[in-house]
């Protein structure tokens, strides 16, 4: 009955937090909604007792995606005027939800009452994960670690200044 | 407690994602969208890993959260670099390769 209680306040706070995501105007109050999504996803991992993902959650989505955003936000300052027009964002946003609807009914009835409960097992702890992480899932991870340095090294390109002098400009 | 809450759940937020991903022309907006849907397959993932009792989808979480902050970092300095060039948000100013039709 608790754990009810509880995922029903974590699952308003995530509706909440993403529908004001969607339907607010100024940017900063979008990332807010997404702000409190976040923290209520990582509320749901510890409740699937998934605590290290909790925890991963809580360090990286909110301390550093959502953190980020915001300081991109507030570094471009967009006023009034630079921000996109949307007359008509509620007509969009309904038309969208019920071209979408079907596709979430089909999306919930294929994965609905084909497990009836859960099943009983120990918390999953940093050690189980960190054993997984470094036998099974050793390739996936060394992958993740090359597409990391990439994005990094591509994040650096993409938002410099300026550019690079090269040899044909200088000639 | 049934697995069921968890998979409507993730179903409706994935839909928010892809509504506001398609309803909106803020590029801040679609960006967060984005992650959203991405972080309702995570907690499909860490559903899936409670019900089948395999910690195996508690990994393949973690590795998406690895490749969402790649993601996350790589559109916000495209974003920056739109920013810069254009002076605007709106996506639909964006549409030099729809030029040519």
């Amino acid at each position: 009955m608790l754990e009810i209680s509880i995922f029903t306040i974590l699952a308003t706070f995530m509706l909440g937090g993403s529908i004001a995501m969607i339907t607010n105007k100024q940017t900063l109050l979008s990332a807010f909604g997404f702000l409190v999504a976040m923290i209520g996803l990582a509320g749901m991992f510890a409740l699937l007792e998934s605590r290290f993902l909790a925890i991963a959650q809580i360090m990286v989505s909110v301390g550093a995606i959502v953190v980020l955003s915001m300081l991109t936000i507030l570094t471009i300052n967009a006023k009034e005027e630079n921000l996109p027009l949307e007359p008509n964002k509620y007509k969009w946003m309904i038309f969208a939800s019920l071209l979408v609807l079907p596709i979430t009914a089909l999306m919930y009835k294929s994965m609905a009452s084909a497990y009836a409960s859960f099943a009983t097992m120990e918390t999953i702890n940093v050690k189980v994960v960190g054993k997984l992480l470094f036998s099974e899932w050793v390739l996936p991870f060394e992958i993740v670690s090359i597409l990391l340095l990439t994005a990094m090294v591509g994040a650096i390109v993409i938002a410099r200044k300026d550019e690079i002098p090269t040899e044909a400009k200088k000639s | 407690m049934t697995p069921d809450m968890f998979f409507l759940l993730s179903s409706v937020l994935f839909s928010i994602g892809l509504v506001g991903l398609v309803a909106r022309k803020n590029l801040f907006v679609m960006y967060m969208s984005i992650e959203l849907m991405l972080s309702s397959v995570n907690l499909l993932l860490a559903t899936f890993s409670k019900v089948l009792g395999d910690a195996s989808g508690s990994v393949i979480a973690l590795l998406m959260i690895a490749v969402i902050a790649a993601e996350a970092a790589l559109f916000l300095a495209l974003i920056i670099h739109m920013y810069r060039s254009s002076r605007t948000l709106n996506s639909d100013h964006f549409d030099k390769l729809a030029e040519g039709k």
